[in-house]
Protein backbone atom coordinates (compact mmCIF):
# COMPACT_ATOMS: atom_id res chain seq x y z
CA UNK A 1 0.00 0.00 0.00
CA UNK A 2 1.32 3.58 -0.60
CA UNK A 3 1.25 6.70 1.71
CA UNK A 4 -1.55 9.29 0.82
CA UNK A 5 1.54 12.15 -0.40
CA UNK A 6 2.65 11.91 -3.15
CA UNK A 7 6.08 12.01 -2.07
CA UNK A 8 6.71 8.94 0.11
CA UNK A 9 8.09 8.57 2.66
CA UNK A 10 9.41 5.41 2.51
CA UNK A 11 12.26 5.04 0.10
CA UNK A 12 14.03 8.38 0.85
CA UNK A 13 17.92 7.42 1.24
CA UNK A 14 21.51 8.22 -0.35
CA UNK A 15 22.50 5.99 -2.96
CA UNK A 16 25.60 4.07 -3.16
CA UNK A 17 28.22 3.25 -6.18
CA UNK A 18 31.18 0.84 -4.94
CA UNK A 19 30.49 1.69 -1.37
CA UNK A 20 30.97 5.71 -2.61
CA UNK A 21 27.64 7.74 -2.41
CA UNK A 22 26.91 9.35 -5.13
CA UNK A 23 23.55 10.49 -4.86
CA UNK A 24 19.99 9.84 -3.27
CA UNK A 25 16.44 9.10 -4.22
CA UNK A 26 12.90 9.23 -2.85
CA UNK A 27 9.69 7.93 -4.52
CA UNK A 28 6.47 9.37 -5.67
CA UNK A 29 3.09 7.79 -6.54
CA UNK A 30 0.78 8.83 -9.59
CA UNK A 31 -2.14 11.18 -7.85
CA UNK A 32 -4.22 10.06 -11.26
CA UNK A 33 -6.95 7.71 -11.02
CA UNK A 34 -5.01 5.38 -14.16
CA UNK A 35 -1.77 5.04 -14.92
CA UNK A 36 -0.24 6.74 -17.52
CA UNK A 37 2.47 5.83 -20.32
CA UNK A 38 5.71 7.40 -19.80
CA UNK A 39 5.14 9.93 -22.92
CA UNK A 40 2.35 11.20 -21.19
CA UNK A 41 4.25 11.85 -17.95
CA UNK A 42 5.73 15.88 -18.12
CA UNK A 43 8.49 15.77 -15.12
CA UNK A 44 9.07 19.06 -13.61
CA UNK A 45 12.16 20.85 -11.71
CA UNK A 46 13.26 19.24 -8.31
CA UNK A 47 14.44 21.32 -5.29
CA UNK A 48 16.11 20.12 -2.52
CA UNK A 49 16.48 22.61 0.65
CA UNK A 50 16.49 25.39 -2.59
CA UNK A 51 18.90 23.92 -4.64
CA UNK A 52 17.33 23.40 -8.23
CA UNK A 53 17.86 19.63 -10.02
CA UNK A 54 16.27 19.78 -13.33
CA UNK A 55 14.40 17.24 -15.46
CA UNK A 56 17.54 16.33 -17.30
CA UNK A 57 19.16 15.04 -14.43
CA UNK A 58 16.25 12.56 -12.74
CA UNK A 59 16.04 9.40 -13.66
CA UNK A 60 12.64 7.35 -13.38
CA UNK A 61 12.91 3.83 -12.10
CA UNK A 62 9.42 2.45 -12.97
CA UNK A 63 8.70 -1.65 -12.65
CA UNK A 64 12.89 -2.04 -11.64
CA UNK A 65 13.94 -0.17 -14.62
CA UNK A 66 15.82 2.97 -15.30
CA UNK A 67 14.34 5.94 -17.78
CA UNK A 68 16.12 9.19 -18.37
CA UNK A 69 13.59 12.22 -19.08
CA UNK A 70 15.06 11.57 -22.98
CA UNK A 71 13.99 8.17 -23.33
CA UNK A 72 10.84 8.67 -21.35
CA UNK A 73 9.33 11.37 -23.91
CA UNK A 74 8.57 9.07 -26.92
CA UNK A 75 7.87 5.60 -24.72
CA UNK A 76 4.14 4.67 -25.59
CA UNK A 77 4.89 0.86 -24.32
CA UNK A 78 5.85 0.87 -20.44
CA UNK A 79 2.96 2.22 -17.96
CA UNK A 80 3.53 3.62 -14.61
CA UNK A 81 0.52 2.27 -12.41
CA UNK A 82 -1.04 3.77 -9.90
CA UNK A 83 -0.33 1.26 -7.50
CA UNK A 84 3.40 1.24 -7.57
CA UNK A 85 5.65 3.98 -6.75
CA UNK A 86 8.33 5.30 -9.27
CA UNK A 87 11.92 6.00 -7.48
CA UNK A 88 13.14 9.04 -9.04
CA UNK A 89 17.28 9.29 -8.77
CA UNK A 90 19.26 12.16 -8.79
CA UNK A 91 23.32 12.22 -8.71
CA UNK A 92 24.72 14.57 -5.72
CA UNK A 93 28.52 14.00 -4.62
CA UNK A 94 28.24 12.63 -1.66
CA UNK A 95 24.55 12.37 -1.15
CA UNK A 96 21.88 14.85 1.20
CA UNK A 97 22.94 15.25 4.36
CA UNK A 98 21.66 13.74 8.04
CA UNK A 99 18.90 15.87 9.30
CA UNK A 100 15.84 17.27 7.72
CA UNK A 101 15.39 18.39 3.60
CA UNK A 102 12.17 20.27 2.63
CA UNK A 103 11.56 18.76 -1.22
CA UNK A 104 9.39 19.99 -3.81
CA UNK A 105 8.70 18.42 -6.90
CA UNK A 106 6.37 19.23 -9.94
CA UNK A 107 5.35 16.61 -12.43
CA UNK A 108 2.36 16.52 -14.60
CA UNK A 109 0.44 14.22 -17.60
CA UNK A 110 -1.27 14.66 -20.45
CA UNK A 111 -4.22 13.03 -21.00
CA UNK A 112 -6.10 13.01 -24.51
CA UNK A 113 -9.67 13.24 -23.59
CA UNK A 114 -8.96 16.72 -22.12
CA UNK A 115 -9.74 19.65 -24.60
CA UNK A 116 -6.67 20.55 -26.44
CA UNK A 117 -6.35 24.00 -24.69
CA UNK A 118 -6.17 22.59 -21.18
CA UNK A 119 -3.13 20.35 -22.67
CA UNK A 120 -1.26 22.93 -24.36
CA UNK A 121 -1.33 24.65 -20.99
CA UNK A 122 0.48 21.94 -18.86
CA UNK A 123 3.57 23.23 -16.69
CA UNK A 124 5.05 20.53 -13.72
CA UNK A 125 6.18 22.99 -12.17
CA UNK A 126 3.92 25.36 -11.88
CA UNK A 127 0.14 24.73 -9.81
CA UNK A 128 -2.76 23.91 -12.43
CA UNK A 129 -5.17 27.25 -13.14
CA UNK A 130 -7.78 25.04 -12.94
CA UNK A 131 -7.26 22.78 -9.66
CA UNK A 132 -8.75 19.16 -9.95
CA UNK A 133 -8.52 16.92 -7.61
CA UNK A 134 -8.42 13.95 -9.66
CA UNK A 135 -5.71 15.52 -11.43
CA UNK A 136 -3.74 16.00 -8.42
CA UNK A 137 -1.65 18.90 -7.55
CA UNK A 138 1.16 19.29 -9.74
CA UNK A 139 3.43 20.60 -7.08
CA UNK A 140 4.36 18.29 -3.76
CA UNK A 141 6.16 19.44 -0.87
CA UNK A 142 7.29 17.08 1.40
CA UNK A 143 10.08 17.72 4.67
CA UNK A 144 11.67 14.13 5.18
CA UNK A 145 14.44 12.95 7.38
CA UNK A 146 17.66 11.50 6.42
CA UNK A 147 19.35 9.14 8.24
CA UNK B 1 -18.69 -18.07 -13.83
CA UNK B 2 -21.20 -16.43 -11.75
CA UNK B 3 -24.71 -15.32 -13.87
CA UNK B 4 -27.16 -12.86 -12.66
CA UNK B 5 -30.02 -13.17 -14.17
CA UNK B 6 -32.90 -10.34 -13.30
CA UNK B 7 -34.30 -8.89 -16.46
CA UNK B 8 -33.91 -5.11 -16.44
CA UNK B 9 -31.75 -2.34 -15.70
CA UNK B 10 -29.54 -3.95 -12.86
CA UNK B 11 -26.87 -2.79 -10.25
CA UNK B 12 -23.51 -1.91 -10.58
CA UNK B 13 -20.13 -0.41 -9.93
CA UNK B 14 -17.81 1.76 -11.57
CA UNK B 15 -14.22 1.12 -9.66
CA UNK B 16 -13.57 4.84 -11.07
CA UNK B 17 -15.69 6.13 -8.00
CA UNK B 18 -12.83 4.47 -5.57
CA UNK B 19 -9.75 6.50 -6.99
CA UNK B 20 -9.04 8.21 -3.83
CA UNK B 21 -8.51 4.68 -1.65
CA UNK B 22 -7.34 2.39 -4.32
CA UNK B 23 -3.54 1.40 -3.89
CA UNK B 24 -3.72 3.32 -0.50
CA UNK B 25 -6.53 1.71 1.55
CA UNK B 26 -8.54 -0.27 -0.52
CA UNK B 27 -7.38 -3.27 -2.73
CA UNK B 28 -9.11 -4.79 -5.93
CA UNK B 29 -10.69 -7.32 -3.39
CA UNK B 30 -11.87 -4.99 -0.67
CA UNK B 31 -13.85 -3.21 -3.86
CA UNK B 32 -15.17 -6.16 -4.82
CA UNK B 33 -16.26 -7.06 -1.20
CA UNK B 34 -17.69 -3.83 -0.94
CA UNK B 35 -20.06 -4.33 -4.08
CA UNK B 36 -21.04 -7.84 -2.67
CA UNK B 37 -22.06 -6.04 0.73
CA UNK B 38 -24.79 -3.60 -1.60
CA UNK B 39 -25.99 -6.93 -3.75
CA UNK B 40 -24.36 -4.44 -6.87
CA UNK B 41 -23.20 -7.30 -9.03
CA UNK B 42 -22.50 -5.45 -12.31
CA UNK B 43 -18.34 -4.49 -12.41
CA UNK B 44 -16.46 -1.54 -14.21
CA UNK B 45 -13.13 -1.16 -14.32
CA UNK B 46 -10.23 0.70 -15.50
CA UNK B 47 -8.05 -0.76 -17.52
CA UNK B 48 -5.11 1.62 -16.70
CA UNK B 49 -6.12 1.61 -13.32
CA UNK B 50 -7.32 -2.22 -12.24
CA UNK B 51 -5.28 -4.24 -14.17
CA UNK B 52 -1.97 -5.25 -12.48
CA UNK B 53 0.91 -5.20 -15.28
CA UNK B 54 -1.41 -3.26 -17.56
CA UNK B 55 -0.83 -3.81 -20.77
CA UNK B 56 0.27 -7.04 -20.25
CA UNK B 57 -1.98 -9.69 -18.32
CA UNK B 58 -0.38 -12.63 -16.19
CA UNK B 59 -2.14 -16.04 -16.30
CA UNK B 60 -1.69 -16.12 -12.46
CA UNK B 61 -3.36 -12.93 -11.82
CA UNK B 62 -6.10 -14.12 -14.19
CA UNK B 63 -6.76 -16.94 -11.83
CA UNK B 64 -7.25 -14.81 -9.11
CA UNK B 65 -9.54 -12.39 -11.54
CA UNK B 66 -11.77 -15.43 -12.41
CA UNK B 67 -11.97 -16.75 -8.51
CA UNK B 68 -12.44 -13.58 -6.83
CA UNK B 69 -15.51 -12.75 -9.09
CA UNK B 70 -16.75 -16.27 -7.89
CA UNK B 71 -16.53 -15.57 -4.50
CA UNK B 72 -17.68 -11.79 -4.72
CA UNK B 73 -20.79 -12.61 -7.53
CA UNK B 74 -19.90 -10.41 -10.02
CA UNK B 75 -19.99 -9.67 -13.56
CA UNK B 76 -17.71 -7.99 -15.42
CA UNK B 77 -19.68 -5.56 -17.64
CA UNK B 78 -17.51 -2.69 -18.60
CA UNK B 79 -13.74 -2.34 -19.19
CA UNK B 80 -12.88 1.45 -19.51
CA UNK B 81 -10.16 1.94 -22.26
CA UNK B 82 -8.59 5.06 -23.39
CA UNK B 83 -7.54 5.55 -26.95
CA UNK B 84 -4.77 8.23 -26.44
CA UNK B 85 -4.31 9.18 -29.69
CA UNK B 86 -2.32 12.63 -28.02
CA UNK B 87 -0.27 10.51 -26.23
CA UNK B 88 3.07 11.63 -27.85
CA UNK B 89 3.37 15.56 -27.76
CA UNK B 90 5.28 15.99 -30.51
CA UNK B 91 2.63 14.25 -32.98
CA UNK B 92 -1.06 12.75 -33.36
CA UNK B 93 -1.04 8.97 -33.54
CA UNK B 94 -2.02 7.75 -37.26
CA UNK B 95 -5.29 5.62 -37.77
CA UNK B 96 -3.25 2.01 -37.72
CA UNK B 97 -1.54 3.09 -34.46
CA UNK B 98 -4.96 4.24 -32.24
CA UNK B 99 -6.48 0.92 -33.83
CA UNK B 100 -3.95 -1.22 -32.47
CA UNK B 101 -3.94 0.76 -28.88
CA UNK B 102 -8.05 -0.47 -29.06
CA UNK B 103 -6.98 -3.85 -30.64
CA UNK B 104 -4.60 -4.28 -27.94
CA UNK B 105 -7.73 -3.39 -25.28
CA UNK B 106 -10.38 -5.45 -26.92
CA UNK B 107 -8.14 -8.64 -27.00
CA UNK B 108 -7.75 -8.24 -23.35
CA UNK B 109 -11.15 -7.15 -22.43
CA UNK B 110 -12.33 -10.33 -23.69
CA UNK B 111 -10.16 -12.37 -21.97
CA UNK B 112 -11.50 -11.01 -18.43
CA UNK B 113 -14.71 -11.79 -19.65
CA UNK B 114 -15.99 -8.13 -20.23
CA UNK B 115 -18.43 -7.95 -22.84
CA UNK B 116 -19.26 -3.80 -23.16
CA UNK B 117 -16.07 -1.33 -23.54
CA UNK B 118 -16.15 2.45 -22.24
CA UNK B 119 -14.11 3.76 -25.20
CA UNK B 120 -12.96 7.00 -24.23
CA UNK B 121 -12.10 9.07 -27.40
CA UNK B 122 -9.25 11.33 -27.56
CA UNK B 123 -10.81 15.18 -28.00
CA UNK B 124 -10.13 17.96 -30.25
CA UNK B 125 -12.30 20.71 -28.94
CA UNK B 126 -13.59 22.48 -25.88
CA UNK B 127 -17.25 21.16 -26.43
CA UNK B 128 -15.15 17.72 -26.16
CA UNK B 129 -15.66 16.61 -30.08
CA UNK B 130 -13.64 13.33 -31.05
CA UNK B 131 -11.22 13.23 -33.45
CA UNK B 132 -11.73 13.65 -37.31
CA UNK B 133 -10.31 9.50 -38.09
CA UNK B 134 -12.83 7.97 -34.99
CA UNK B 135 -14.86 6.50 -37.70
CA UNK B 136 -11.82 4.89 -39.62
CA UNK B 137 -10.22 3.26 -36.59
CA UNK B 138 -13.83 2.44 -34.85
CA UNK B 139 -14.39 0.45 -38.33
CA UNK B 140 -11.10 -1.12 -38.24
CA UNK B 141 -11.71 -2.39 -34.60
CA UNK B 142 -15.61 -3.85 -35.52
CA UNK B 143 -14.51 -7.13 -36.73
CA UNK B 144 -12.32 -7.91 -34.10
CA UNK B 145 -14.82 -6.60 -31.76
CA UNK B 146 -17.15 -9.10 -33.36
CA UNK B 147 -15.04 -12.14 -32.81
CA UNK B 148 -14.11 -11.02 -28.89
CA UNK B 149 -17.97 -10.42 -28.52
CA UNK B 150 -17.07 -6.68 -27.43
CA UNK B 151 -19.46 -3.23 -27.81
CA UNK B 152 -17.46 -0.31 -27.61
CA UNK B 153 -19.52 2.45 -26.20
CA UNK B 154 -18.32 6.03 -26.04
CA UNK B 155 -19.35 7.31 -22.86
CA UNK B 156 -21.93 10.57 -23.54
CA UNK B 157 -21.30 13.17 -20.52
CA UNK B 158 -22.18 16.76 -19.08
CA UNK B 159 -21.43 19.36 -21.10
CA UNK B 160 -22.77 16.76 -24.28
CA UNK B 161 -26.37 16.43 -24.19
CA UNK B 162 -28.57 13.66 -26.16
CA UNK B 163 -29.34 16.07 -29.06
CA UNK B 164 -25.63 16.92 -29.17
CA UNK B 165 -24.75 16.80 -32.90
CA UNK B 166 -21.93 14.18 -31.23
CA UNK B 167 -24.60 12.11 -31.08
CA UNK B 168 -26.21 11.78 -34.44
CA UNK B 169 -22.69 11.08 -35.76
CA UNK B 170 -22.68 7.75 -33.52
CA UNK B 171 -26.18 6.68 -34.47
CA UNK B 172 -25.60 7.49 -38.26
CA UNK B 173 -22.43 5.51 -38.04
CA UNK B 174 -24.11 2.37 -36.47
CA UNK B 175 -27.07 3.03 -38.88
CA UNK B 176 -24.50 2.51 -41.54
CA UNK B 177 -22.66 0.01 -40.59
CA UNK B 178 -25.27 -2.01 -38.90
CA UNK B 179 -23.25 -2.74 -36.06
CA UNK B 180 -23.94 -4.65 -33.28
CA UNK B 181 -19.90 -3.93 -31.79
CA UNK B 182 -20.53 0.06 -31.51
CA UNK B 183 -23.01 1.81 -29.02
CA UNK B 184 -23.35 4.13 -26.50
CA UNK B 185 -22.88 4.50 -22.69
CA UNK B 186 -24.77 7.23 -20.91
CA UNK B 187 -23.58 9.23 -18.34
CA UNK B 188 -26.54 10.45 -16.23
CA UNK B 189 -24.82 13.77 -15.57
CA UNK B 190 -26.80 14.49 -19.08
CA UNK B 191 -29.58 14.80 -16.99
CA UNK B 192 -28.61 16.92 -14.29
CA UNK B 193 -31.16 19.62 -13.65
CA UNK B 194 -30.12 21.30 -10.24
CA UNK B 195 -26.76 23.23 -9.46
CA UNK B 196 -25.32 24.36 -6.42
CA UNK B 197 -24.73 28.15 -5.85
CA UNK B 198 -20.29 27.43 -6.08
CA UNK B 199 -21.05 24.14 -8.58
CA UNK B 200 -19.78 24.34 -11.95
CA UNK B 201 -22.59 24.89 -14.76
CA UNK B 202 -21.30 24.57 -18.30
CA UNK B 203 -22.16 27.82 -20.19
CA UNK B 204 -25.55 27.15 -22.02
CA UNK B 205 -25.98 23.81 -20.87
CA UNK B 206 -29.73 22.59 -20.72
CA UNK B 207 -30.05 18.98 -19.59
CA UNK B 208 -31.62 16.65 -21.31
CA UNK B 209 -35.27 14.48 -20.45
CA UNK B 210 -35.49 10.84 -19.78
CA UNK B 211 -37.82 10.42 -22.43
CA UNK B 212 -35.06 11.75 -24.76
CA UNK B 213 -33.62 7.99 -24.12
CA UNK B 214 -36.24 6.27 -26.01
CA UNK B 215 -35.23 6.39 -29.36
CA UNK B 216 -31.60 6.12 -28.35
CA UNK B 217 -32.16 2.85 -26.05
CA UNK B 218 -31.24 0.21 -28.79
CA UNK B 219 -27.75 1.46 -29.18
CA UNK B 220 -27.41 1.71 -25.14
CA UNK B 221 -25.44 -1.23 -23.87
CA UNK B 222 -24.83 0.02 -20.18
CA UNK B 223 -25.09 3.38 -18.33
CA UNK B 224 -23.21 5.13 -15.76
CA UNK B 225 -25.42 5.92 -12.80
CA UNK B 226 -23.74 9.36 -11.85
CA UNK B 227 -24.77 10.76 -8.72
CA UNK B 228 -23.77 14.34 -6.80
CA UNK B 229 -25.77 14.68 -3.81
CA UNK B 230 -27.57 11.98 -1.90
CA UNK B 231 -29.65 13.39 0.88
CA UNK B 232 -30.29 10.98 4.25
CA UNK B 233 -33.48 10.18 3.28
CA UNK B 234 -31.71 8.06 -0.22
CA UNK B 235 -32.70 10.37 -2.96
CA UNK B 236 -30.28 12.08 -5.24
CA UNK B 237 -31.28 15.16 -5.52
CA UNK B 238 -29.95 16.83 -8.70
CA UNK B 239 -30.90 13.89 -11.09
CA UNK B 240 -34.19 13.08 -11.92
CA UNK B 241 -33.90 8.97 -11.19
CA UNK B 242 -37.62 8.10 -10.53
CA UNK B 243 -38.09 9.22 -13.96
CA UNK B 244 -34.95 7.40 -15.59
CA UNK B 245 -35.64 4.26 -14.06
CA UNK B 246 -39.04 4.33 -14.98
CA UNK B 247 -38.78 5.00 -18.66
CA UNK B 248 -35.66 2.05 -18.53
CA UNK B 249 -38.09 -0.08 -17.01
CA UNK B 250 -41.06 0.83 -19.09
CA UNK B 251 -39.02 0.32 -22.38
CA UNK B 252 -37.51 -3.43 -20.96
CA UNK B 253 -34.30 -1.86 -21.63
CA UNK B 254 -31.77 -4.51 -20.18
CA UNK B 255 -28.77 -3.71 -18.92
CA UNK B 256 -26.65 -2.34 -16.24
CA UNK B 257 -26.35 0.53 -14.22
CA UNK B 258 -22.83 1.31 -13.18
CA UNK B 259 -22.76 3.84 -10.44
CA UNK B 260 -20.11 6.55 -10.64
CA UNK B 261 -19.19 8.99 -8.28
CA UNK B 262 -17.05 12.03 -9.52
CA UNK B 263 -17.49 14.16 -6.29
CA UNK B 264 -13.69 15.95 -5.64
CA UNK B 265 -14.63 15.65 -2.12
CA UNK B 266 -13.74 11.75 -2.45
CA UNK B 267 -10.27 13.21 -2.06
CA UNK B 268 -10.64 14.72 1.05
CA UNK B 269 -9.07 12.79 3.70
CA UNK B 270 -11.53 11.11 5.61
CA UNK B 271 -13.93 10.62 2.63
CA UNK B 272 -16.08 7.16 2.41
CA UNK B 273 -16.74 6.90 -0.31
CA UNK B 274 -18.24 3.14 0.16
CA UNK B 275 -20.78 4.91 2.23
CA UNK B 276 -21.64 7.55 -0.46
CA UNK B 277 -22.42 4.69 -2.78
CA UNK B 278 -24.48 2.45 -0.31
CA UNK B 279 -26.43 5.47 -0.20
CA UNK B 280 -27.25 5.93 -3.63
CA UNK B 281 -27.62 1.72 -3.96
CA UNK B 282 -30.20 2.08 -1.11
CA UNK B 283 -32.16 4.19 -3.72
CA UNK B 284 -31.23 2.06 -6.68
CA UNK B 285 -32.66 -0.45 -5.07
CA UNK B 286 -36.15 0.46 -4.25
CA UNK B 287 -36.36 1.79 -7.51
CA UNK B 288 -35.57 -1.14 -9.34
CA UNK B 289 -37.28 -3.84 -6.80
CA UNK B 290 -34.55 -6.01 -7.00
Amino acid sequence: MLEREVIQSVGFRNRKEAGTVTGFQFKVRLPYYRGVFLCQLRPGTLYVDGEAFKKEEIVWNIGGRDYTYEEMKENMETHWAVTEPAVLKVQKESGLSQGFHELTYGFCFTSSYMPPVMQDALDPDEECMVFMAEFGHHVNHRRLLMV
Amino acid sequence: MYQYDWKGPKRGVALYSYSAEFGISKNLEDCFEDLYDMGAHGLEILANTHIPGYPHVSEAWLDQWFALLDQYEIVPVEYGNWIDSHILGSRELTTRESYEMLARDIKIAAKLGFTVMRTKMPVISDDLAPVKNWREFIELALPLAEEHNIKMCPEIHIPTTLNAPMIQEYVEFIERTGTKNFGLNIDFSVFRNVFGENEYRPEGFEPSKPEELVPLLPYIYCCHAKFNHMNDQFEETTIPYPEIIRVLKEQNWDGYLLSEYEGADKYSPGYEVGQTLRKQHIMLKRLLGD
